[in-house]
């Protein structure tokens, strides 16, 4: 009898503890499932092109590592929703920001617990943040707590509450403070006795899993090196993220990625129903899932061109080249760019390169990113009179004995133009480019040469670098303020056309005045006024010749369900969220 | 014997070293190196990468690089691997066994069933059994193996597709729920998986094992000691494997050696394209990534097998020929 009272009262504690966790309550309007639809058990498996590197946090430096999969992407105290593209809390309950905008305050959410059943407090943020910072360590993260030279701090106010100190007001305020926690009780010991090296010699790949530990809802259970990954599900997640109906999350048991060597394994596993999704990447791949649907072969949901990829293509000119003073006038003319913006026919690239699947661009703003686009920013679309005449205004009015153009001196109109050998996409991008200026009269002379090689010409620095023009491309860009810390300021490592260390043009100084305003900008709505005389500025400017990048598609097997709604499939968002999907069929 | 045997040893010496600093030098002539790419981050501040470069010890001339980590080769260590930031030898251990799975098993097919279709051949050749072989030996020579595994993958999808299942998998080295398999089913797991490419590295070697076994035999045939031999009146079974296979069979066997650097080398395009975990994709990686010292690490390992494996072909060729004799 006394036996069985204490067995009520520990049971009640129990539930009193469950019921303590302050329940973060995932959107109903973030799956497409219908109300009780969601079944629970089984595995969901997707696949992976390269191999994973490590299991350690501080080490790993790829987007989809094993730490980034048991995370949710990497996030923590906040998310974003993927509705609205705001900023809501997550393992925070709410925040508070200082009347200066340098301070914000988390609360952080009750009764959330590690892998281990440890609590989750805000020595774990501490520690996760210490051990980012310590230069030895080495940590990709690092980078991210810094705005210029000065450091963000992270402070401990008590076990659930969090201050991050700005040195000045910034955009990306609660990105840098998204970052996800790492258990202190796992970490914390390791760091105080051996340091970064302690650190270094965790979670490798051959780590019992056993010993990893997260507060994610997929937890490592077996590696298998250049196979898969195996994660099972984290029985203590579902205690504070609950479905729209109050369901523990995930529902699925298990979540498996399998690693293939290329894009032709992957469609090849997809088809056969050996994994669940996939991105396909080119025509070719997707006409083969939509004949293998058609055909009644597969039961699968194709998404095609479901929103542009945050990434691009673009030509940047060299305004550093003092060795030849006729290059260097004609690169650092706006006049010049903007000809030969006419001459780059963007639907042509899209057709060619993309197949039709692409997206045609004209400034640094991904197109994915709708919010900030400022549709009234100059564009010089491809326009081969429009060339010819400001040529001809910059004084390139006969042609010579082999047609091409010349000014009055007799100086022709020519320049070498280099992307990186076996690239195809780019090469087919410069052939375009260099057939369309010779019609023109603008001889380019193309040669693809090695990508590390292409690097160093493109960041050489001083007044005369050894490069004329570069086909090139970045990916990646801020939501919260979508234009590049090292690629806007003058002195930005990747202010590609002009690395002499100072702004050459004042255009240049006043983007760079509207870079700084813009990201130490709090009010999102403020923010995107400034993105838009930026890209204003940019447009006369025209620094940078942008052409096009590709669409982003996606497929699932029909028999795993709960992903996206389709207004928030996109690059950036990507299908679904992995706590919510489940095993349909 | 044991005074070749040193002198061989000694001989290793100078050559591993040579070897060994050759790749590390062209290794590096490539321009750029392992932190390059990461130039091109927006995320990345410089510092950082200067930081990492000399983290790594990038920033140091490849003279002091390379005898760096000659010392601590001698300590055992293969150094660190920028990729995986892990010791090197954790990272291709696993690959290496791998990779020994599917070459082992590949050559072990390769003698069982090349030797004896050799033998067939040169005892009746020119009849249409002969060209048939010869027919598939020089077919499986022309085509390049990571076409014929695309070939034979594309026809288990669609074998799949008209059937719903396969006769073999479709790429990869373990099966769904391996780790729950008992050790039996584990072991016979990996075999099925690893018939298919083991068959396709087998065609390519295969046809120059056959012709070369057949040429051998062919001539071991017309000697004047077989000819002896058949005139005494022996059997023709005792004719063919005492007399000639025993002398068909040396040159063969001086080659084996030569196969110890190719069993952790891996089986090559094959492992890349039937998705075996093996040590091509690692390197091929490691190259396109320019971890300095997984690649070196790799050349290290298979220089120093190639070398005992030439001695120990040498020692096996003294074994099986007695007119060899080393001193």
């Amino acid at each position: 009898m006394k036996r069985s009272i204490s067995g009520i009262l520990a049971l009640s504690l129990v539930l009193a503890s469950a019921a303590l966790a302050q329940a973060f309550t995932w959107p109903a309007s973030w799956t497409r499932a219908k109300p009780g639809e969601a079944k629970r058990g089984g595995t969901y498996i997707e696949a992976t092109i390269s191999d994973f590197r490590t299991m350690n946090p501080f080490l790993t430096a790829e987007a989809g590592s094993i730490p980034d999969r048991m995370t949710l992407n990497g996030i923590g105290l906040v998310t974003r929703d993927p509705t609205t593209g705001k900023w809501i809390p997550y393992m925070a309950t709410s925040w508070k920001v200082s009347k200066d905008q340098t301070e914000i305050t988390f609360k952080i959410r009750r009764g959330m617990k590690w892998s281990d059943g440890q609590p989750i407090t805000a020595d774990d943020w501490i520690m996760t943040y210490r051990i980012h910072m310590d230069p030895k360590v080495g940590s990709n993260l690092r980078d991210s707590f810094f705005i210029g030279d000065k450091v963000v701090k992270v402070e401990k106010i008590d076990d659930y509450t969090l201050r991050f100190i700005y040195p000045k007001p910034d955009a990306e305020a609660f990105a840098i403070a998204s970052f996800s926690p790492w258990p202190a009780h796992v970490f914390g010991p390791v760091y105080e006795k051996q340091g970064a090296d302690g650190i270094k010699k965790m979670w490798g790949l051959n780590e019992d899993p056993a010993k990893i530990v997260t507060w994610g809802p997929f937890v490592v259970a077996a590696y298998r090196p250049g196979e898969r990954v195996i994660f099972k599900r984290n029985p203590y997640f579902g205690e504070w993220n609950k479905d729209a109906a109050g369901n523990p999350l995930p529902y699925l048991d298990a979540y498996q990625v399998n690693i293939v060597k290329d894009t032709n394994a992957e469609l090849a596993a997809f088809l056969t129903g050996e994994i669940d999704q996939m991105n396909p990447a080119t025509v070719e791949q997707i006409a083969q899932i939509k004949k293998a649907i058609n055909a009644g072969k597969l039961d699968a949901t194709l998404k095609v061109n479901a929103s542009p990829i945050a990434s691009s293509q673009f030509v940047v000119f060299n305004w550093n080249k003092k060795s030849d003073p006729f290059k260097e006038k004609l690169f650092r003319s706006a006049k010049f760019r903007k000809a030969m913006s006419h001459l780059i026919n963007r639907q042509a690239v899209v057709e060619v390169v993309y197949g039709g699947l692409g997206t045609p661009m004209y400034g640094s703003v991904y197109p994915v990113l709708t919010q900030w686009i400022n549709k009234d920013a100059p564009k010089y679309p491809y326009d081969p009179e429009a060339a010819k005449k400001l040529l001809a205004e910059l004084g390139f009015t006969k042609k010579d004995a082999e047609g091409y153009l010349a000014d009055a001196q007799g100086r022709r109109l020519e320049f070498n133009l280099a992307t990186n050998a076996g690239n195809k996409q780019r090469e087919q991008i410069a052939k375009l480019f260099v057939d369309e200026a010779k019609k023109v009269g603008v001889k380019i002379n193309f040669r693809p040469i090695d990508f590390n090689t292409l690097v160093g010409q493109l960041l050489s620095k001083g007044p005369d670098r050894p490069f004329d023009a570069i086909i090139i491309g970045l990916t990646g860009g801020g939501l919260d303020w979508p234009f590049g810390s090292n690629v806007v300021p003058c002195r930005g490592n990747l202010h590609m056309w002009n690395r002499a260390g100072t702004c050459l043009d004042p255009r240049e100084t006043l983007m760079e005045y509207y870079y700084y305003k813009g990201r130490t900008t709090l009010d999102f709505e403020k923010r995107v006024q400034i993105g838009y005389k930026l890209q204003e500025v940019e447009g006369e400017l025209l620094p940078i010749v942008y052409i096009a990048g590709p669409n982003y598609h996606t497929a699932w097997n029909n028999r795993i369900g709960g992903w996206h709604p389709d207004k928030i499939i996109s690059s950036i968002w990507g299908s679904g969220e992995l706590p919510l999907l489940f095993r349909a069929k | 014997m044991s005074a070749y045997l040193v002198r061989r040893l000694i001989h290793l010496i100078p050559t591993f070293l040579g070897a060994t600093f050759l790749a590390f030098i062209v290794l590096q002539l490539a321009p750029g190196d392992f932190l390059t790419r990461w130039a091109l981050d927006p995320k990345i501040r410089p510092e950082t990468i200067a930081l990492m470069r000399h983290n790594f010890g990038l920033d140091r001339p490849v003279l002091v690089q390379y005898l760096i980590w000659l010392k601590n080769l001698l300590h055992g260590d293969l150094g660190h691997s920028f990729m995986y930031q892990q010791p090197v030898l954790e990272v291709i251990w696993p690959r290496i066994l791998n990779s020994l799975v599917l070459v082992g098993f590949s050559i072990l097919f390769l003698y069982l069933i090349g030797i004896p279709i050799g033998v067939y051949q040169a005892l009746r050749p020119y009849t249409p059994g002969d060209y048939a072989i010869s027919f598939l030996a020089y077919f499986g020579i022309a085509i390049p193996n990571f076409f014929f595994m695309l070939i034979l993958i594309y026809l288990l999808v669609q074998f799949k597709f008209a059937h719903g299942w396969t006769p073999f998998p479709i790429g990869g080295m373990t099966s769904q729920g391996f780790e729950h398999f008992p050790q039996w089913r584990q072991i016979l797991d990996v075999l099925w998986h690893a018939v298919l490419p083991a068959f396709v590295v087998v065609t390519a070697d295969m046809s120059s094992l056959t012709r070369v076994m057949r040429g051998l035999v062919m001539e071991v045939l017309g000697q004047d000691y077989i000819r002896t031999a058949r005139a005494k009146g022996l059997p023709e079974r005792v004719v063919l494997y005492k007399h000639a296979l025993r002398n068909a069979i040396i040159p063969v066997i001086a080659t084996i050696g030569g196969l110890l650097p190719t069993l952790i080398s891996g089986a090559g395009l094959v492992e890349v394209v039937a998705n075996w975990p093996g040590m091509t994709p690692l390197l091929l990686d490691a190259i396109n990534q320019q971890d300095l010292y997984v690649n070196t690490g790799i050349i290290a390992l298979s220089t120093f097998l190639l070398i005992v494996g030439n001695i120990l072909g040498d020692l096996l060729l003294a074994v099986v020929d007695p007119r060899i004799r080393y001193g």
